[in-house]
């Protein structure tokens, strides 16, 4: 049967090259998406490792301190304005970030474990956030194992940090982390596991697993760094006329500095919507396409069924059941389907084989494959339905007269 | 001749209104995708008030750093446009402002967010703004640092009420009180060197440490005096960035920018090998690919489509051919059809690329957006749906050309 199916349309293979070639581009259009999609749905489902429900961030603008004098004095600033929004009646905890959830800022390092013995391991590259000991309580991080920093660290002489489990897993492998030193960088305190949380995913829920790390942040410690956020707490059912108390409060204890209020579920808000947005309107043209494609492949179907009567009569008349007809018609497309997605598929397959998927996992690249062949086949099914069903409506007798 | 085409392509599509229904179908969307990127391109980069001399406009717009391990992309500060940019050759006029950032105030207990420039007196002058009321601050105010604002009208709407007066008014914003001097129309957002809500003198910052920052936040216009001087602002540029002294020199050595266009400067940002040097070819190349690209699929399906129709009519063309009408003549009479149906899709491409956009300036996406079907674009538009038409006629008619008019009037194709 398939093999005379193939005999039928390769005499007919001028006609069917252009359909092979418009459902060959069609499934590189519905992968493209599938693969977007798919990579989108499994981010969804990762654990997020955080929560902003009543979290406020507070956003100070400072200038970059021009010397170790003006770094010791702008963390002074800094605990006197933690200590300031600590004291704010409708503030229940208040820590401060380098950088906060839902943001697009991002500091990386390269970093790698100390080896037991030999040369350190190529280095990761890993998030990271510099945080005050209130942070896990404000954004209520899921602590795996371990410890979150504590006040005690100031006395430590070098420097406890905390991994997210992705983290630990890249540096460590099957390894217990915590206790473990990182390989030390020139001219830079020590730095030691103290803790691991779940998975956190600073760029919010749709962002990949990115390696994360936090570094303590004190405010008794002259050379840190001041943090560029605050992060509050709030009491809940606090609602954005509060915004304006706080910024007031905060500009009375450094009025050099620019200060922003913002509700991290809005941030969050603002934060999908840039990623969904481009999405949706990149999934709404390709489904227009398809859409026309769909109507484009009955229409040309049809005809061939149309110009091929005289052929389908003589095979009802030779005894062929309407059956045989509906499986003729729907054979031939899905053939030639066959034939572009496996075209398509060595195509796509080049992505893995030549390193280029990036980001994106092996597991999500066959599912959206998965999808991609199921969605392509449904669709070139859905549009021989009909011009089989014409076929298979033709009268032998009718069709051996036609001219 | 040409009316009787018309006639008949009228009639045959009357004749297979599902065929004519999906080709159209396909021209229109394809066409409406194309015009709602061709307009936000337009919208971007095509001279608009206030920015209506960009033939005679550069900016320098990025600023990449690179010593010994460290790296960093981003913007100018104000000290390395003070240094590199100020009195260039070839330069009528030059204008340092910083980027738009959000500015928050209460007027009577509302939460109102705006988008906060700091410019200087010169930026007036080099873009070209159209004020309601009032009138420009200068670079005295600037020198100064007296606290006054030019706001725009849906500023004044959302601090003054509809229909009032701003100018003199105080308005507060990040805590500083300033006075209006001026109201401006509206700039559209993605006009990123214009767009603010409120502009105020850079010297009203509450620190002064941005007049040492060889990084951060401030970009500069350049307006050429005239086009054939901007090689030469170019040139000087590039030699002072390359003289240029870092005050750190352990941080950083070696600095990157350029005087550039938009476009030039779009693509130092998007592409990672065009960091050093501006790549404007690369980027249109990519972008041109793309459009390509997306126009493939369209394209395979109206040659199927139109593929189909001719071999409906083989015995037609085979009857015409039998009595002596030439191959010119059918491949002719097919194209006119061809164009005909696609102009067709054109104009409903025009109509719902319209509806398109009043949607999506509608949505407050982007917002002051002012997203019109301007000549331009329709231009754009004509031009790419003939492109459609010839595209997807030319395989067809080269089919027809070469039936054979024996078996095409036995209404065999091949």
């Amino acid at each position: 049967m398939i093999r005379h199916l193939l005999k039928l349309a390769w005499n007919r293979k001028r006609a069917n090259a252009l359909i092979l070639v418009e459902i060959f581009f069609s499934f590189l259009v519905v992968f493209a998406v599938a693969l977007q999609a798919v990579y989108l749905w499994t981010n969804l489902r990762r654990p997020l490792g955080f929560d902003v429900e009543d979290a406020w961030t507070v956003t100070m603008e400072m200038d970059r301190p021009a010397d170790e004098d003006a770094t010791r004095r702008q963390i002074e600033t800094f605990a006197r304005v933690l200590r300031e929004a600590e004291r704010l009646d409708r503030v229940e905890r208040v820590a401060g970030a380098m950088v906060v959830p839902y943001s697009d800022e991002s500091r990386t390092e390269g970093l790698s474990k100390e080896p037991e013995t030999g040369t350190a391991p190529p280095p990761v590259s890993v998030e990271i956030d510099e945080v005050t000991d209130g942070f896990a309580d404000v954004v209520d991080l899921d602590l795996v194992s371990g410890r979150w920093f504590e006040p005690a660290d100031a006395a430590l002489a070098w420097m406890p940090v905390v991994l997210d489990l992705e983290a630990a897993r890249v540096l460590f492998g099957d390894e217990d982390p915590v206790g473990r030193w990182l390989a030390q960088e020139p001219d830079r305190p020590r730095r030691r596991v103290v803790g691991v949380v779940s998975d956190f995913r600073q760029h919010g829920e749709l962002s990949g697993p990115q390696p994360y790390m936090f570094e303590r942040v004190s405010v008794t410690e002259p050379s840190h760094r001041t943090p560029r956020n605050l992060v509050l707490k709030m009491a809940p059912g606090t609602t954005a006329d509060y915004e304006e108390a706080i910024l007031a409060r905060l500009r009375g204890v450094a009025p050099e500095w620019t200060f922003g209020v913002k509700a991290l579920d809005v941030v969050r808000g603002t934060n999908l919507r840039l990623r969904v947005i481009p999405l949706g309107a990149v999934a709404l043209i390709a489904a227009f396409l398809l859409a026309m494609v769909a109507l484009g492949l009955t229409g040309v179907l049809w005809q061939n069924v149309v110009q091929r009567t005289r052929e389908i009569g003589l095979r009802r008349a030779n005894g062929a059941t309407r059956t045989a007809i509906h499986r003729q018609v729907v054979g031939e497309l899905l053939m030639m389907t066959t034939s572009a997605v496996v075209l398509g598929t060595l195509l796509v397959v080049q992505l893995p084989i030549l390193e280029l998927l990036g980001s994106l996992s092996p597991e999500v690249f066959s599912a959206a494959l998965a999808v991609a062949l199921t969605l392509i086949y449904a669709l070139t099914a859905v549009c021989a339905l009909y011009p089989s069903w014409m076929a298979g409506r033709v009268q032998p007798a009718e069709a051996l007269r036609w001219e | 001749m040409l009316r009787n085409y018309l006639k008949i392509a009228l009639k045959v599509l009357l004749r297979r209104k599902f065929f004519t229904a999906i080709s159209l179908f396909g021209i229109s969307l394809t066409l409406v995708v194309l015009m709602v990127t061709t307009a936000l391109f337009d919208h971007v980069f095509a001279p608009h008030p206030p920015e209506t001399r960009l033939d005679r406009t550069l900016g320098i717009y990025t600023l990449r750093l690179e010593g010994e391990g460290s790296r960093s992309s981003g913007f100018p500060g104000y000290a390395f446009l003070e240094q590199t940019a100020r009195d260039l050759p070839g330069a009528e006029r030059m204008t340092i402002y910083s980027l738009q950032q959000r500015a928050v105030s209460y007027p009577d207990r509302r939460k109102v967010l705006s988008w906060l420039k700091r410019t200087d007196g010169e930026f007036w002058n080099v873009l070209d703004f159209r004020f309601v009321e009032g009138g420009p601050f200068t670079a005295e105010d600037e020198a100064n640092g007296h606290f006054v604002a030019v706001i725009n009208e849906t500023t004044r709407e959302r601090f003054f009420g509809p229909d009032t007066q701003a100018v003199g008014r105080p308005i507060e914003l990040d805590g500083q009180r300033y006075r209006v001097v001026g109201v401006v129309e509206d700039v559209p957002f993605l006009r990123f060197s214009a767009f603010a809500d409120v502009w105020v003198p850079i010297s009203t910052k509450a620190s002064t440490a941005y007049r040492h920052e060889i990084r951060g936040g401030f970009q500069a216009l350049i307006l050429a005096e005239s086009e054939e001087a901007k090689p030469l602002i170019r040139e000087e540029l590039q030699s002072r960035v390359a003289d240029f002294q870092f005050p750190d020199p352990d941080e950083f050595q070696v600095a990157y920018t350029g005087a550039d266009t938009l476009f030039e400067a779009l693509s130092r940002m998007l592409l990672p090998e065009a960091a050093h040097q501006a790549q404007p070819g690369r980027l249109l190349t990519i972008l041109l690919t793309m459009a390509v690209l997306f126009m493939v699929l369209p394209a395979v399906n109206l040659t199927n489509l139109n593929l189909s129709r001719i071999l409906e009519r083989t015995s037609e063309i085979g009857v015409r051919k039998a009595f002596g009408g030439s191959t010119r003549e059918l491949v002719g009479q097919f194209l006119v059809e061809n164009v005909v149906l696609t102009l067709l899709g054109g104009a409903i491409g025009l109509a719902l690329s319209a509806l398109a956009l009043g949607a999506i300036e509608e949505s407050g996406l982007i917002p002051y957006a002012e997203l019109t079907l301007n000549p331009r674009i329709f231009l754009w538009g004509l031009a790419m749906a003939l492109f459609f038409a010839v595209l997807s006629g030319v395989y067809p008619a080269w089919r027809m050309a070469r039936m054979s008019p024996v078996r095409a009037l036995r209404g065999r194709s091949a």
